[in-house]
């Protein structure tokens, strides 16, 4: 005989404001098998949770329903409280009567009090068929994946691998440094940003506890928390890295033919078909880009080189500039790469973000040279951009004496995107004042919706730039006319003199918007992780999960969250990488009970349960010569589809079995069979 | 004298009766004043140009602008509707404010002629471009009641059912 303990909560007001909790524990009190039922103010508290104890301990009962708001955030409370007074925390059931009662039928007390009693019914039917159950444990693999070499993967990687753990870091570009690395100088200190990221970088790359995979892409993601099963392709380089030290011979002398638009410089100069994204590169490598390779001197990969009338090799200029032997067509590469399989606990994902390009916007004449994205003007004025940091027009390479720059393009817009990217205020104004700075006698005119600048020493920064002499308007603006000269007129308002103004300009800039790229849906699906409405990734709880996602050991860091600048990035990653950290260092990762499992004996292996598994969870294994299915206990979720399908009953869910839905069921509809 | 506005002292709210004619956005506007930066009313100087409008509409004015002529300016270019990060509509906004001009007989006069136009001939805005039409090699007459007089029949039978005609300020005959 089972004794039953109902504990009715009254949730201050939240319940009884509308319940009749007296009444509910009242008839609580007539159930079978109750044999203590309480009222109290706030279960959850620690007299609450005293109280169950306490009746537990004394032997009154061996079975506890709450009846009060949602197992979602509650159900573990109530456990710990059984587990600390001795009892199985399984056998324990919870009646939503908040949510699922008092909250949905707030005008409606006589109603609200008759189905709160039915809840607690049906929970008492059930806690009478519960069975005790134990957690399984896995063995957690103490390595971590990081996905993206930027400022946010590199912080996780360096936090992770200074606790001790192996890192793997997978980048997609040649080096890392992501768009930190291209630019100039940051706010608000106007630091120069290679200067305080280099050492970072080298830090990465150089760490015995980090191993980086640039230009890898992660193509699969299998496995659950604490043993995930990556495979990372490792992208055809054709150039031996184990020889290649990085000296550049080869990049200058590939020909103009095989030159194409730099994407590190953001299309402003070309690159050739081999070559090194930036001269700090980490790792300092050449890559060959071999769709735009030329195959020079007919030096198609894996072939030999044809010979002259002397008998000396043909080579491409490339092959005969490397002094180490590093750029060698001979060698018949696999255009596939390689991928590799990597065994890790915890992943996190930093794949940062991407510009809109100033394509999409017609009204902003896109299309004449002298329009740049802010990121295009971040390259030409960085020392390492395409005129060594001189301001030039493109058009014409001469200095521009106007300069507009234009926010909120893209941004805060119901046409393209609804989020303010909360980046571009500051760094237009970081942009303006570098270029006042160096050149004051450059006119700026900054047209701004609002001036956003909310961090530490931001303010500050905004009224330095307007006592240097910018000009700030307030005003959206609407269009610009092209002018003769690759000049523009830019058509703008005054807010606050209220009046069309227009400026013509020699150079504009626009903000765009911060977005993810598409490849990033298909990052999601990999990983089994969601995107919110904007397009980024999504974190599990807007406020309180700022990095966790909706797939337990994968964490979230940067800008592929959303959008933010520098020193917030910086701070996520630390946090992703202190939570990517408590699995690994607990060292084991704990599996519910509540889980499906097939009687052997029962099934007849007609594998209609296998393809129905949405985990994927369910195989046909040979038992004695005949299939049964198993059931993977680290993928199941307990969803019990399996279980409603299998048509010989062989599938049990522990924690609702059909003997305690049925007898929920029964508890429920007690009024109408009498009627 | 004080100019200070007192905007609890408004007594007004235009809001709802622009919402009813058709300029629902008008609550989502953040007076961001690019459809200010294209329209050709704010470009020639009309005192009451769409963003001003939106904005003493949202403040609470409507006696001191009823009589405003500005918005009997726009000419639908659209460009307040394209440029707009809110998807306030602009255009739809003013002809909300002319609807309600119309019905408190605020409009200006000439637009009047307008609408006698419209009602007699098919056609609000009238030009004798027959000439040109046939240099460029249009038939003479567009594709309007002016090349079928009997449509004319249908547009005077929308007319006489609209709001417009039981305000009686044209002859409908």
């Amino acid at each position: 005989m089972v004794k039953i303990g109902v504990y009715v909560c009254h949730c201050g007001e939240n319940i009884a404001g509308v319940v009749d909790v007296k009444a509910v524990k009242e008839f609580a009190e007539k159930l079978p098998g109750v044999t203590v039922a309480r009222e109290y103010l706030f279960m959850c508290s620690d007299p609450g949770q005293e109280l169950i104890k306490k009746d537990i301990q004394e032997g009154l009962v061996d079975r506890v329903v709450v009846a009060a708001c949602t197992p979602r955030t509650h159900e573990p409370i109530f456990r710990k409280a059984l587990e600390a007074a001795g009892l199985n925390k399984y056998l324990f059931e919870m009646a939503n009567i908040r949510d699922q009662c008092s909250w949905a039928h707030p005008h409606d007390k006589e109603g609200a009090t008759e189905k709160a009693k039915q809840l607690v019914a049906s929970a008492v039917a059930k806690a009478a068929l519960l069975e005790p159950l134990e957690d399984k444990f896995v063995d957690v693999e103490r390595s971590a994946l990081v996905i993206g070499g930027g400022v946010a993967g590199m912080f996780s990687a360096l936090e992770l691998a200074n606790m001790g753990y192996k890192v793997y870091l997978v980048e997609k570009e040649p080096s890392i440094g992501g768009k930190m690395i291209m630019l100039d100088k940051t706010f608000p200190t106007n630091d120069c940003s290679a200067c305080i990221l280099t050492p970072i970088m080298v830090e990465v790359g150089t760490h015995p506890n980090i191993e980086l995979l640039t230009y890898s892409e992660v193509e699969e993601v299998e496995g659950f928390i604490g043993n995930f099963t990556v495979k990372v392709r490792k992208k055809q380089t054709y150039v031996d890295w184990d020889k290649c030290t990085g000296c550049g011979a080869c990049i200058d002398v590939c020909p103009s033919t095989a030159r194409v638009p730099d994407e590190f410089n953001q299309g402003l100069n070309k690159r050739g078909a081999i070559y090194i994204p930036f001269p700090q590169a980490v790792p300092k490598k050449a890559v060959v880009d071999i769709e735009a390779c030329n195959n020079c001197a007919g030096r198609k990969i894996g072939t030999e080189p044809k010979k002259t009338k002397s008998g000396k090799p043909l080579l491409a200029p490339c092959e005969r500039a490397c002094p180490t032997g590093a750029c060698d067509r001979s060698i018949a590469w696999n255009p596939e790469g390689e991928v590799v399989e990597l065994k890790v606990g915890t992943i996190i994902v930093a794949t940062g973000y991407r510009v809109m390009d100033k394509e999409h916007f017609k009204e902003y004449a896109p299309d004449s040279p002298n329009v740049l994205t802010a990121l295009q003007l971040e390259r030409l004025i960085s020392a390492t951009g395409p005129t060594e940091g001189k301001l030039v027009r493109p058009s014409d390479g001469e200095k521009p004496k106007v300069i507009s720059f234009i926010s909120c393009v893209g941004s805060r817009d119901e046409r393209y995107h609804t989020y303010c990217s909360r980046v571009c205020c500051m760094y237009m104004l970081k942009q303006a004042r570098l270029i006042k700075e160096k050149y004051p006698d450059v006119e700026i005119y900054m047209h701004f919706m609002d001036v956003r600048t909310p961090g530490k020493d931001f303010d500050e920064y905004y009224t330095y730039a307007r006592q240097l002499g910018i000009k700030i308007i307030r005003g959206k603006v609407g269009g610009i006319e092209k002018l003769p000269g690759d000049r523009l007129r830019v058509m703008g308002f005054d807010v606050d003199l209220g009046k069309p103004i227009e400026v013509d300009a020699d150079l504009v800039v626009l903000a765009t918007a911060i977005e993810l790229p598409e490849d990033a849906k298909e990052l999601a699906r990999k990983l089994s992780i969601s995107m919110d409405a904007a397009g980024f990734f999504k974190e599990l709880h807007p406020k309180l999960k700022p990095v966790e996602t909706s797939v337990e050991g994968i964490y979230l860091a940067g800008c592929c969250q959303g959008p933010k600048d520098i020193p917030d990035t910086v701070a996520q990653a630390k946090a992703a990488a202190a939570a990517a950290a408590v699995p690994l260092s607990v060292g084991k990762v704990k599996v519910e009970p509540l889980i499906s499992e097939v009687n052997a004996e029962k099934c007849s292996g007609c594998g209609v349960c296998v393809p129905l598994c949405p985990y994927d969870a369910i195989k046909l294994v040979d038992v004695d010569g005949e299939p049964r299915a198993q059931i993977d206990i680290t993928q199941c979720k307990g969803c019990g589809v399996c279980a409603a399908a299998c048509p010989s009953k062989a599938i049990k869910l522990y924690g609702f079995t059909d003997e305690q839905i049925f007898a929920q069921i029964r508890a429920l509809t007690v009024g109408l069979q009498q009627q | 004298m004080v100019v200070t506005v007192n905007l609890t002292k408004m007594e007004e709210n235009p809001i709802p009766e622009i919402i009813k004619f058709g300029g629902e956005g008008i609550v989502k506007c953040i007076q961001c004043g690019a459809c200010a930066s294209v329209c050709p009313l704010s470009l020639a100087g009309m005192p009451l140009y769409n963003k001003k409008l939106f904005k003493m509409l949202l403040s609470g004015y409507f006696e001191e602008i009823i009589e405003d002529p500005s918005p009997w300016a726009c000419v639908a270019c659209n460009r307040c509707v394209e440029i707009c990060p809110r998807d306030v509509k602009p255009f739809q906004v003013i002809f909300a404010f002319r609807r309600i001009q119309v019905r408190e007989f605020a409009m200006p006069m000439n637009v009047l002629g307008g609408m006698k136009n419209l009602y007699e001939k098919g056609h609000a805005v009238f030009s004798e471009a027959a000439e040109i039409r046939k240099k460029v090699g249009l038939p003479e007459m567009p594709p309007s009641t002016l090349a079928y007089p009997e449509a004319l029949k249908e547009v005077q039978t929308l007319l006489k059912n609209s709001e417009v005609a039981k305000l009686g300020v044209i002859p409908m005959s």
